[in-house]
């Protein structure tokens, strides 16, 4: 296991070994380690400890040597406190790593340039030490600012926080960081902050300029979400702006050539990783059924390579659980012939509950009999295992060539997970994990012609796979107006934009002119969809903001609903105890009602027995907390409409229809399938929904895209409403000619008779 | 509807026209709406409604957002114009990524291993249809020069065959004198078709010839198979020493003996090529003015004349003798 990784997956285990160093290590009477009485020791402003503090480095020239000096202690340079014994340890470890080889180096690059791009394959130690060069260099502590070091992903600000806090020996949450969407852990002595890119976004939001940041490390940069690209072209006009903001861009691919063109040619520096040599196979003619190919693969290795883990890349949570199912029916019989070792199988996914996923880190079982056949273990995983994870031992992959990727289609309006080949970038990442330990093989299930003319070389950037409307709006709050010239290093179709605006505009969050409204600015300080931002800032409209609150938390997570394959039916009976016959968002707000009435204690068991994701609920309710604490910042109503009311669900459902119209389907003529309104999209209501009315009209969350058309999460309304409540977008001579016009239409002239009937009995 | 005769005529028009579609009887009506209701009611197959969600959803990514698009008029208030790209990169896309559906587990390469299959055979197909289409627009014209070409083929052959006769003919005039025997005939016939080379006949009429010559080899070949004692599997027996030239005969070992006297054919006659490259009229008339020439003969008239002047025959062209 890596020291990077063993941080994230056993998070909770060093948490409470620090605990307890704290208790052994320290005389629980002196007041200087009493937290509680921190405020006594709180003016360290004397000449000795100015010392040990770095007072005598001068900023922007410092030397590797120097910095080392104040690393080795006694006294800890940013705390005044003695370092620890585990401290010196794991300070050992650290000069081993690739890094620490040229840290002069970097140094002399970070001071002469502000821009600086930096490669450094896996296992270099950049997100963790690069940060630490950086804080003895920039000393932001005595300019009371910061350094700030994005991550993707919310875990690895979380854990990478969590291990530089311990290389440093400090506590988390003080010196060292970290801020993620619905949860801050920093401080006022904060000096370094891990984050998410996009809570870095946010933070640019308020703060056009980034002023509390004297050095940015923009950390994965290779990997491109949508937050890191969006950050790239505000801080490449930040930078002009502001001569003192120094910018790092790491990258763990060579190509990182693309980034020094972006940034006028800022200067690069590489430093390699440790890897060894791979050898990859191609197969001779393309697989009729990559997944019974793989699974041969993989008993192949099994049976007739030398000791080593297996690495295979399939694609997502169904086919990863088949696929370990059949390995270990098919080495069974292997094993018991004694032509193979023992194996264990570990399916690796985003969605698998931590303990199971940290059971990948348990090393392989030992040969059945001394001297035997060596035992192995065999890890089936999307790609998370192809960057954001590392798992030492690995010596085979196996890579189908394929992923699960976001797509978005401005044109049909469709963002979905599809099956797709990877990247040439991709497959050498994947190939690479095989030569961690030692010299690997990588069996690519594809031939090397294809290889070479049918993928593309990097994987699309997120900017180009994402609905913009909720970054035309962040992009607005940032001050930036013309969005057409944004420089964004890879622009997307100039139709992703047009229908981002045009979006925004229906939901009354942009002007006809594109400018920011004053809803548009309200929907932006919620990190929200706009969508969603737009439904709960107009529930108070509808009576049922506490409701629509708690909607919005729930579609904020992942799904609550827990269905495995082989309890299905218990699930489902279970999951109709909730169930609210007009649909899927009522039967979850049934849930979180239900969740949230049972005793603290008695809830994670009351969950399992449900068929219920205890961590989703709670993360739910985290979310809630947090939204409802931007709601009473902006001081928008919490009301209810009585439970027993008759207009509880519906008005509930008009709110719904408030921040979802564009996401109505009709039934169409065969009753069966639906309609999506205006994108005249034929789709069908997904098998998981409990919807048990005939309903004519829908709102649906998702428009998902697999071998059919899917609409996911619905709940019936009415046309009236849609009428009633977007008259702009529901504007009938905006609708081509159909059924679902005509259908508009009958009700726009009964709504007009009511009306003349109303008048004309008022009138008398 | 009481039009008066005064009013605009083209109103008359419409209105004469309109009764003309209402003539369907009620019972054709009933039938009809029926016909239509059963078609609606109709489940539609899965595979019919797959198809149909399928090209929804590919007529919807086929349509681009053009300037009717609200975020366009916004997009247009900062320079941007219909085929502009965003940002200032060079290589920025103009169009949004393809959707590609992946719903079966055929691996990597797989799927474009079949297209690139049916991509040909459709580029094939495509081809034939755009021939057959330039075809159709001339069809009669190409119905007329099918037919000429054939008739000209005829009388080609007419031509050549009387060519051969007239040749013959005056070669037995001349031998007239010398004592007739059936050897001579039967070394005469031999000469013209069999053992003297195929290179020194006439070339206006070497394929008449070389094709006769073809067909009697063809016909030996097979009485030869038909005769043999082997079966004509190949053996990998090497061939016995004590064959003698009956045996290999009989066994239809030795098949030179066929081959032999028609060693011609098998050659490639490249002036033969050559003369058959030229279009069917022209040789014609090379063969029409050689029997002018050489025979008195007009192939038109069907009549050789005395004298080399042709007295009486209207022209050298068949359009002559019409």
């Amino acid at each position: 296991m890596t020291v990077e990784r063993q941080a994230d997956f056993e998070e909770d285990i060093s948490r409470v070994k620090r605990v307890k160093v704290e208790q052994n290590g320290y005389s629980k009477t002196d007041p200087a380690n009493n937290p509680y009485l921190a405020h006594w020791a709180d003016d360290p402003h004397t000449p000795e400890s100015q010392a040990h503090r770095l007072y005598s480095f001068q900023r922007h020239a410092t030397t590797a040597k120097a910095a080392r000096a104040a690393e080795d202690g006694p006294i800890n340079p940013f705390t005044g406190r003695t370092l620890t014994g585990k401290y010196m340890s794991i300070l050992h470890k650290r000069r081993d790593l690739p890094v620490h080889a040229q840290r002069d180096e970097f140094l002399k690059l970070y001071q002469e340039s502000q821009i600086l791009v930096f490669v450094g394959e896996t296992g270099s130690g950049k997100t963790t030490q690069i940060p630490q060069f950086v804080l003895y260099d920039d000393l932001p502590h005595l300019n009371k600012k910061l350094v700030a070091c994005t991550q993707p992903r919310r875990v690895a600000a979380m854990s990478v926080a969590q291990r530089v806090a311990e290389e440093m020996d400090v506590q988390l949450g003080e010196e060292v960081g970290y801020s993620i969407r619905f949860e801050d852990k920093t401080g006022p002595k904060t000096m370094l902050k891990y984050m998410t890119d996009g809570m870095l976004l946010r933070e640019a939001m308020h703060d056009n300029n980034l002023t509390r940041y004297s050095t940015i490390i923009l950390d994965e940069a290779h990997e491109r979400t949508l937050a890191t690209d969006i950050l790239m072209g505000l801080l490449k006009e930040v930078v002009l702006r502001r001569k003192d903001l120094k910018l790092i861009i790491m990258s763990a691919t060579l190509d990182a050539t693309k980034f020094q063109k972006y940034f006028h040619d800022a200067p690069l520096l590489a430093v390699p990783g440790r890897t060894h040599p791979v050898e990859i196979f191609y197969t001779p003619e393309p697989e009729r059924d990559y997944l019974e190919a793989a699974i041969r693969t993989v008993l192949q290795i099994h049976t007739s390579e030398p000791e080593g883990d297996i690495l295979l890349f399939l694609t997502g949570e169904e086919e990863i659980e088949d696929a370990c199912r059949k390995i270990r029916m098919e080495t069974e019989e292997a094993i018991s012939d004694g032509i193979a070792g023992p194996i264990m199988v570990y399916p690796l996914y985003g969605t698998l509950p931590p303990q199971q996923q940290q059971r990948i880190f348990q090393p392989a079982p030992p040969a059945a009999k001394p001297g035997g056949r060596p035992g192995r273990k065999c890890i089936v995983s999307t790609n998370i295992a192809e960057t954001s994870l590392t798992i030492d031992g690995i010596v085979y992959v196996v890579d189908p060539g394929f992923s699960k990727q976001k797509v978005y289609n401005p044109r049909i309006r469709v963002e979905s997970l599809l099956v797709s080949p990877i990247s040439k970038a991709s497959a050498q990442q994947r190939a690479g994990r095989a030569g961690r330990t030692r010299p690997g093989k990588c069996f690519r299930l594809y031939t090397e012609e294809t290889f070479k003319t049918q993928l593309i070389a990097q994987t699309y950037p997120e900017v180009l796979r994402s609905n913009l409307a909720n970054t035309v709006l962040e992009l607005k709050k940032l001050g930036i107006d013309d969005l057409v010239h944004f420089d964004l290093m890879d622009p997307p179709a100039p139709e992703t934009l047009m229908r981002a605006l045009e979006e925004l505009n229906y939901l009354a969050c942009l002007d006809d002119e594109g400018e920011l409204t004053q809803l548009g600015q309200l929907a932006s300080e919620f990190p929200l969809d706009p969508a969603l931002a737009v439904m709960l800032i107009s529930s108070p409209e509808f009576y049922c903001s506490n409701e629509i609150l708690s909607l919005t938390a729930l579609l904020s997570v992942p799904q609550i609903f827990v269905s495995p394959t082989n309890k299905r039916k218990q699930a489902n009976e279970m999951k109709d105890l909730f169930a609210h016959p007009d649909g899927d968002h009522l039967t979850m707000l049934n849930v979180y009602h239900a969740f949230k009435n049972q005793p603290a204690g008695d809830q994670k068991q009351w969950c399992h027995d449900h068929f219920l994701s205890y961590r989703a609920l709670t993360h739910a309710d985290d979310v809630r907390l947090q939204l409802r604490r931007i709601m009473e910042a902006r001081e928008i109503e919490f009301v209810s409409t009585k439970h027993g009311d008759k207009n509880y669900y519906e008005n509930i459902q008009r709110a719904l229809v408030a921040g979802f119209f564009m996401q109505v389907a009709k039934k169409d003529g065969s009753g069966k399938n639906y309609v999506t309104v205006k994108d005249d999209q034929t789709v069908i209501l997904h098998p998981s929904t409990v919807l048990a009315v005939d309903a004519e009209w829908v709102v649906y969350n998702e428009f998902v895209l697999t071998s059919k058309n899917f609409i996911r999460t619905v709940t019936v309304v009415k046309p009236e409403w849609l009428l009633d409540i977007a008259p702009m977008y529901y504007d009938l001579d905006t609708f081509k000619k159909g059924e679902v016009k005509a259908a508009l239409q009958r009700c726009q002239n009964k709504i007009n008779r009511n009306m003349a009937g109303k008048k004309a009995a008022t009138r008398y | 509807m009481s039009q008066s005769e005064e009013e605009d005529d083209y109103m008359s028009m419409v209105f004469d026209d309109a009764p003309k579609a209402g003539k369907e009887t009620s019972l054709q009506r009933r039938a009809r709406m029926q016909k239509e209701g059963e078609a609606k009611a109709r489940a539609k197959t899965r595979a019919e409604k797959e198809a149909e969600t399928e090209a929804a959803r590919e007529a919807g990514l086929a349509t681009a957002l053009d300037s009717s698009s609200k975020g366009f008029k916004m997009m247009a208030k900062f320079g941007f114009r219909q085929g502009d790209t965003l940002g200032k990169a060079e290589d920025a896309r103009k169009e949004p990524i393809h959707l590609s559906m992946k719903d079966d587990r055929s691996g990597l390469g797989l799927e474009s291993e079949r297209k690139r299959k049916l991509r040909e055979l459709v580029e094939e197909a495509e081809k034939e249809v755009k021939r057959s289409k330039i075809e159709q627009v001339d069809y009669r014209e190409r119905v007329r020069q099918e037919n000429e070409e054939k008739r000209l083929g005829v009388e080609l052959y007419n031509a050549q065959k009387t060519a051969e006769r007239l040749v013959e003919e005056d070669d037995q005039s001349a031998r007239e004198g010398q004592e007739w025997t059936p050897t001579s005939e039967y070394k005469s016939r031999q000469t013209i078709s069999g053992k003297r080379s195929l290179q020194s006949i006439n070339i206006l009429w070497r394929r008449l010839v070389r094709n006769r010559l073809e067909k009697e080899r063809d016909r030996k070949r097979r009485q030869h198979f038909n005769d043999s004692l082997s079966s004509t599997l190949p053996t990998y027996i090497s061939a016995d020493e004590d064959e003698d030239a009956d045996d290999k005969l009989a066994l239809g070992h030795d098949v030179t003996a066929i081959e032999d006297d028609l060693e011609d054919l098998s050659d490639e006659d490249l002036e033969l090529e050559e003369f058959e490259a030229q279009p069917l009229a022209e040789r014609l008339q090379k063969v029409v003015v050689y029997l002018r020439e050489a025979h008195h003969y007009c192939f038109w008239c069907k009549y050789r004349y005395s004298s080399a002047t042709l007295d009486g025959c209207p022209g050298i062209t068949e359009k002559d003798h019409d």
